[in-house]
């Protein structure tokens, strides 16, 4: 009788001992996981403090954008956090599990001479076990970059879909005293001037395969549309007809091109070539037709219109040719930007001289307000992965790129000061 | 056996079972004796490409066109719009009859009619309405006999404001057509 009792109770015990709770998430936003960020420790060779903290200021900053997590402060750490732990038995999750982490990342590096190891791990601290883990080979100078490609897998582990730290932001700036187009990485980091036309340079967009951009310039005395190839730097000038030849916006499988030009004596959206031949004229009507922003599937186009009085946003199937009306609330709607995911099409609006960001579902319904307060917001545009959007803001003063959650959460300035910064775009995988 | 001890096995396994269905949807627990990390601990190898430096590389000037210069004359006035219009209002077409004067008084002179905007606006807009600024004023100096031939447009848009600042009075100025000599 005694023994089954026992027998029992230890049979119970092990039933209800140790709960693995599977972190779930279903969206950034609705839950914060408390992590745990340690600081990355020396392996082998040099001591080298100054990449760890690069390390841990690149994985901090991007996993707090993520809206995932609820980072803990290091400053209460345990020794847990100056032990190396790679593997899940070196861990001591009891520490962790003590100060509420449900997460904590955990890593080594090695340098010898320019060459750069990172061991970088995930750990699910109440189910004991790593969640996923990386060895990343490369320079000293790659350390940034090492440490956004494992907060892109972090995302990814945890959602099912990679993050965007490790793409790439176009913008102009006109710091130079002429607009030109620079390219960023997604913290602001490793500003670049891509064009040194001494004109005007507007409104990038970057293709979808190959690493290149289109861009209006005046630099031949017109608004041109150019394109440009980022590593080789070489450019051609894709549209030259008389007019304007502006918001040039690849189609998502990168071979076709939506642009306004107005040859016709009106602005109009069109279809051209990724050589710049003539494919396609999309609108025919007596108002400004500009602004056009592909659907992820490449069928339908977002723009804007002012063929019904104000400019209102209007989408159009790209095959059949109807239009519909998207916006009718507001005086002024513009740049629209539909989001990679399909969902949602982000705009802007104009009340009172200054314009806010929105988005709306692509059937019209549930419109939402992202931005509020002083400044004028305009050009949003997603992250490939559609959790995020670029924007310029003057909200400081001059125009500056910054950075938000779809849902208007978590904004942060990132261009480099100096000049007015605006019409960003966000690249794809780099 | 015993009535009690049936009791008594009985109520432990309906316990067993009621707590057994409630942790149903747990897994089975990790055994607490330190184990060698599995096989599935190995991290995933990535190797970071050559870091590639963006080219600045510069098109040869003489294989592009370079903007042509154009400059302002005393005789040819600019003119001004409303707000999101570019209808011409009576004092504009006054300005413009002026302009025309000075255009066939100097027969051999090309003139540029520039159109720009206001800050306000989307950047794309703005320049597909200093288009129509620009049209508009170019027709009506080809209705006043001006040939066309001599005249071309420009739009700016936003982007080049004769006053800076904020607030209508700076607004009011920028939203207008300019007229400069090509050279």
């Amino acid at each position: 009788m005694i023994r089954l009792l026992l027998f029992t109770l230890i049979g119970l015990s092990l039933l209800a001992g140790s709960a693995l709770a599977q972190i779930e998430i279903t969206a950034p936003g609705q839950q914060a996981i408390p992590l745990a960020v340690t600081r990355f420790l020396p392996l082998d060779g040099p001591v080298r403090p100054e990449i760890a903290a690069e390390v841990d200021a690149v994985l901090q900053y991007d996993l707090d954008l993520s809206g995932i997590f609820r980072l803990i402060d290091p400053a209460a750490f345990l020794s847990d956090a100056r032990q190396p732990g790679l593997n899940s038995t070196q861990v001591d999750f009891g520490q962790w599990r003590l100060l509420g982490a449900e997460a904590v990342i955990k890593g080594a590096y090695t340098v010898q001479d320019d060459q750069l190891t990172v061991e970088a791990r995930l750990f699910d601290t109440t189910g004991r076990r790593l969640l996923t883990g990386r060895r990343y080979l490369g320079k000293v100078a790659d350390a940034r970059r090492m440490a956004h490609a494992f907060a892109d897998q972090v995302l990814k582990s945890l959602t099912g879909e990679e993050g965007p730290f490790n793409t790439r932001i176009a913008y102009i700036s006109n710091k130079t005293g002429h607009k030109e187009l620079y390219l960023m990485e997604v913290d602001g980091h490793e500003s670049v001037r891509l064009t040194d036309h001494r004109a005007i340079v507007l409104n990038p967009d970057f293709s979808s395969v190959g690493k290149e951009l289109i861009f209006t310039s005046y630099r031949a005395g017109n608004p041109d549309l150019y394109r440009k190839e980022i590593y080789s730097g070489r450019e051609a000038r894709l549209s030259h007809r008389k007019g304007l030849n502006i918001a040039g916006r690849y189609r998502p499988d990168g071979r076709e091109i939506a642009l306004t030009l107005s040859q016709d004596g009106n602005s109009e959206i069109y279809l051209i070539g990724t050589d710049g031949t003539l494919h396609k004229r999309l609108t025919n009507d007596w108002g400004i037709d500009v602004d056009a922003s592909w659907s992820p599937r490449g069928d339908e186009l977002a723009f804007v219109s002012d063929r019904q009085g104000n400019p209102h946003l209007f989408i159009m199937d790209v095959f059949g040719g109807r239009v519909r009306r998207l916006t009718d609330a507001g005086k002024y709607n513009a740049t629209p930007a539909w989001s990679p995911k399909g969902d949602r099409i982000a705009f802007t609006r104009l009340e009172g001289g200054r314009f806010d960001i929105y988005t709306v579902r692509p059937d019209g319904a549930d419109e939402r307000r992202l931005t509020f307060g002083a400044g004028s917001k305009e050009h949003p545009r997603w992250s490939p992965d559609g959790r995020f959007l670029v924007y310029s803001s003057d909200e400081g003063g001059a125009k500056a790129i910054y950075v938000m959650r779809g849902d208007g959460t978590g904004n942060r300035r990132i261009s480099p000061p100096g000049g007015e910064s605006s019409h960003p775009a966000w690249s794809g995988p780099w | 056996m015993k009535k009690s001890h049936v009791l008594q096995l009985m109520l432990m396994l309906a316990m067993m079972a009621l707590l057994a269905a409630g942790c149903a949807k747990k897994p089975a627990p990790e055994p607490v004796a330190p184990t060698p990390p599995p096989a599935a601990e190995k991290p995933v190898v990535s190797e970071m490409p050559a870091r590639p430096v963006p080219g600045l590389q510069e098109q040869a000037v003489t294989e592009l066109p370079v903007a042509p210069e154009t400059v302002a004359v005393a005789g040819l006035q600019r003119i001004h719009f409303a707000f999101d219009q570019y209808i011409l209002s009576d004092q504009a077409r006054e300005v413009l009859a002026g302009n025309a004067a000075w255009m066939k008084a100097n027969p051999g002179a090309r003139v540029v009619i520039e159109g720009h905007c206001d800050e306000r606006g989307s950047d794309e807009y703005n320049l597909a309405l200093g288009e129509r600024r620009a049209l508009a004023a170019q027709s009506y100096l080809v209705s006043l006999g001006i040939d066309s031939g001599r005249l071309s447009t420009i739009s700016y848009g936003e982007e080049r404001p004769l006053a800076p600042g904020r607030g209508e009075e700076a607004w009011a100025q920028n939203r207008r057509a300019e007229f400069k000599v090509a050279q």
